[in-house]
């Protein structure tokens, strides 16, 4: 068990690795009502080309890991959800590209529900014919974001940034990617990605960390022991072109434009990496934030609202950056969003004055997503597969300087690397 | 109870240690009316974006910066017949920023909030434009939201014949586009000098200090007469239907009931317990029979407005199922009126509330929410223990009786349409 105080944030960070491979992480929070608790498998959507645990190629539908995560809740004669339920504890799980998580929260009765995370994760029963009823279920989901004006222009952009890579296929696959799902290929991938050394478990609340840890470890005792062996994926990172700017029509209500910038060389899983992840999200904030000479010039040319944003996304294999929003004006947009990138290193914005204050922002934003437990839980455990955990971010963005935004910008600024894709609304119907 | 700075202005401190933020709110609020909602509404923007001292966005922003990254919002919303301006400011504690950010917060508020930009007494002509045009592309732009369009339509249904609950709180994009600068002149001197005022502040504070300041912010005497907040319609005998067709893959299915109740008294806990039951909770029979054993919706839900005697159940559907869904709708409430639900299903929906709500007292925003409502409305409950007493006392009967008084009145259905 070791423990790290974080005296500049009053937190604490308990962890221990069990025997089979399981790390905990747990931070007691005494003031507080709720805990709520966390169990990561690093498998995600993109997850679906690797060697099983014969050591075979495997290759699997889109959408099975956000498949299997609904799948895993039901068993042969109850339903997980319905334990935590009778305890008053909510549940629920999520898929993204790279991670799948299982969680609770409660004010009461924390072991029984932590007994019951680990148990219904760690024993899992597919069948045909409850996945045959899965189908329905995920079906309609999958529809439903097809209305989603966000969902289209974002994964119609990975579309672009990752032409024919697993990344840019959707989280909950297509409908016709989930019918060729069977309990065989479910357990297949199941076996191979949920190894307790796969997994980690956060734990946030006012809980005994010591009491937290007995209870795992004993209850990882009586699980079945697992190889530990790490999975092996087959999709490494890749360079390879973006696809060309690319417009389409659909229902939406406002034009919608967004540019991405398809990252060039693999983002490490460690300190170095951390802080050039820490650089890149404070040079978008430098050149893009509202508070900036180009924000408020496009702003003022009516090119941009409330709703521009932009983002560092890091998805392993890849990473990549997207900038956009509603505009009237996407031409206009496009073309004040790219003269931008065509300065590369050579940045007006980029002053000393003006990092120092974005700076202050940011630790100031930090600390404050610091106060609700469920945050708290939920960053420490997407965090726990890095070598940084969330406590140490802080420190690392104090450190940060101009130099490393000013890198960041030469490395990131390339307009080859560069795509687009513009929302426009349908023509107007003729009867 | 709130401490009163001046007639009609009152502050609430909520003291406390277990965030790393200090929450100020200060809330206007006026009587309902349909007619100033889109001017209050654009006053937001313009407030929000500029002051006398932070002229251009990027001032303000910049300030906010400099104050470790403070959120700032404001925003109108409406409590049964209370339409209400807030503006919230959320910063880092003293102690964690390690200087006195409290004191430039109240001196952000008073100059965002009590010196507006107004060359010549008037809103600049090209950001009133730029701000209004904004919030009409924006509430056009809600339509692209489904459940939110669905929601809305479902609304104005039910209230046809009350157009200030049947209008959102912050408007419509036709009335948004006629909004005159005299007009919103008008909103802001209305909210400065007419509207009552709540002002509440949770975080690591002394009260003392605290009421200093916000005496400090200088709103003057007005109106102290309290606001009616609930509002009730009668019960009609047929149900409202409408269709809209849209080129949506999932269509959805809204209905509105009309609930007995009285606000926050024993009847108000049983439809609390029995909506939960219906389809409020995790465990509901909506989301159970509706969602998982039938797959007919993606989701099913209910959620209770006591202040407006309002219930509304919200689904993802295929079109085409539609009165299938309505029929299986029906039928779950049918059981909660006629108790055929478990003792468990019942114990545990309960045991789910109270450990919702246990949570939320580990939410600032939740606990600055209980601040307000305990201002506006008699009976909220003080604390936990009193709302965890009052569920308690909700037996099966009571539930039964609710829900016989959750009656179907308005069925909104925005169905997909096969496009070319």
């Amino acid at each position: 068990m070791t423990t790290t105080h974080y005296a500049a944030l009053g937190e604490t960070l308990v962890q221990e690795t069990m025997d089979n491979g399981l790390r905990v992480n747990i931070v007691p929070r005494p003031a507080f009502h709720e805990t709520f608790a966390q169990l990561a498998v690093d498998y995600g959507s993109v997850d679906t080309h690797y060697r099983d645990i014969t050591g075979a190629a495997a290759s699997d539908p889109a959408g099975i890991a956000h498949f299997l995560e609904h799948k895993l809740f039901e068993k042969e004669d109850h339903d997980a959800f319905d334990l935590f339920g009778a305890t008053g504890a909510d549940a629920n799980a999520f898929t993204s590209t790279n991670r799948t998580a299982y969680l609770f929260s409660t004010p009461r009765a924390v072991k029984e529900n932590l007994a019951t995370l680990l148990d219904f994760v760690q024993s899992p029963y597919f069948s045909a014919k409850t996945v045959a009823k899965e189908k329905g279920i995920i079906g309609q989901e999958i529809q439903m974001y097809q209305d989603d004006p966000g969902w289209l222009l974002y994964n119609g952009l990975l579309n672009q940034l990752y032409p024919g890579e697993p990344i840019a296929q959707d989280v909950t696959g297509t409908l016709a990617s989930i019918a060729d799902i069977t309990p065989e290929l479910l357990y297949r991938a199941y076996d191979t990605f949920y190894q307790p050394s796969n997994c980690t478990l956060t734990v946030v609340g006012p809980v005994d960390p010591a009491e937290i840890l007995a209870l795992v470890a004993e209850n990882q005792a009586a699980k079945p022991q697992f190889a530990q062996e790490l999975p092996q994926r087959l999709d490494d990172f890749q360079v390879a072109p973006v696809a060309p700017a690319r417009t389409l029509h659909a229902a939406v209500v406002r034009p919608k434009w967004v540019l991405g910038v398809r990252g060039q060389t693999p983002l490490a899983n460690d300190l170095a990496g951390t802080r050039f992840q820490i650089a890149t999200q404070l040079l978008l904030e430098m050149l893009f934030g509202d508070s900036g000479a180009w924000f408020q010039q496009a702003y003022d040319q009516g090119l941009l609202d409330d709703s521009f944003d932009y983002d560092y996304s890091v998805q392993r294999p890849a990473n990549y950056l997207t900038i956009g929003g509603d505009t009237s004006d996407p031409a206009g947009l496009a073309q004040a969003v790219q003269a931008v990138i065509a300065a590369g290193a050579d940045q007006a914005q980029l002053t000393p004055e003006r990092f120092a204050r974005i700076k202050q922002a940011a630790i100031g934003k930090y600390a404050m997503g610091l106060n609700a437990v469920e945050s708290v839980a939920s960053q420490i455990s997407a965090q726990s597969f890095s070598q940084v955990n969330w406590f140490d971010y802080g420190q690392l963005l104090q450190d940060t300087t101009l130099a490393a935004v000013q890198a960041a910008a030469a490395r990131w600024f390339d307009p080859a690397a560069c795509t687009t894709l513009t929302v426009l609304p349908e023509e107007a119907e003729h009867a | 109870m709130p401490d009163t700075l001046q007639p009609g202005v009152r502050l609430s401190v909520l003291p406390t240690d277990q965030f790393k933020t200090t929450r100020i709110s200060v809330h206007f609020m006026a009587p309902l009316d349909p007619a100033t909602i889109s001017a209050r509404t654009l006053l937001t923007s313009l407030l929000e974006t500029s002051s006398a001292e932070f002229p251009t966005q990027a001032a303000l922003s910049a300030e906010l910066e400099r104050m470790y990254g403070a959120d700032f919002g404001i925003g109108v919303n409406k409590d049964g017949q209370v339409h209400r301006l807030t503006a919230t400011l959320s910063v880092v504690a003293d102690r964690v920023a390690g200087t006195d950010l409290l004191r430039q917060a109240f001196a952000f508020l008073q100059s965002t909030l009590l010196h507006p930009l107004l060359p010549q007494g008037q809103f600049d002509a090209a950001t009133f434009a730029r701000e209004r045009e904004n919030l009409v592309q924006y509430l056009a732009s809600l339509a692209e939201d489904r459940q939110t369009q669905a929601g809305l339509a479902l609304q104005a249904l039910y209230f046809a014949a009350e157009p200030k609950q049947a209008v959102p709180s912050f408007g419509t994009a036709t009335a948004m586009a006629a909004v005159t600068p005299a007009q919103v002149l008008a909103a802001y001197h209305q909210i400065i000098t007419q509207d009552q005022i709540l002002i509440t502040v949770l975080g690591p504070v002394d009260p003392a200090a605290v009421r200093e300041l916000a005496a400090g912010l200088g709103f003057a005497a007005r109106s102290a007469d309290s606001l009616t907040v609930s509002v009730d319609r009668p019960v009609s005998e047929s149900v409202a239907a409408k269709r809209d067709e849209a080129p949506v893959v999932q269509a959805k299915l809204n209905l509105g009931y009309h609930v007995d109740t009285d606000i926050y008294g024993p009847q108000f806990y049983a439809a609390s317990v029995a909506s939960a039951l219906f389809g409020g909770s995790p465990l509901s029979l909506l989301f159970t029979n509706v969602r998982e054993k039938a797959s007919l919706a993606y989701y099913a839900s209910s959620v209770l407005d006591p202040l407006r005697h309002f219930m509304m159940v919200q689904t993802g559907i295929d079109t085409a199922t539609a009165p299938r869904v309505a029929a299986l709708i029906a039928e779950q409430l049918r059981l909660v009126q006629t108790g055929e639900f478990s003792a468990d299903l019942l114990a545990n929906v309960k045991q789910g509330m109270l450990t919702s709500r246990l949570m939320a007292y580990d939410s600032p925003r939740f606990l600055a929410r209980q601040a307000l409502l305990r201002s506006l409305v008699p009976g909220v409950p003080a604390d936990y223990d009193s709302y965890a007493q009052a569920i308690g006392a909700v037996d099966r009967a009571a539930v039964m009786a609710a829900a016989q008084g959750m009656t179907l009145q308005a069925q909104y259905l925005l169905a997909g349409k096969e496009s070319q």
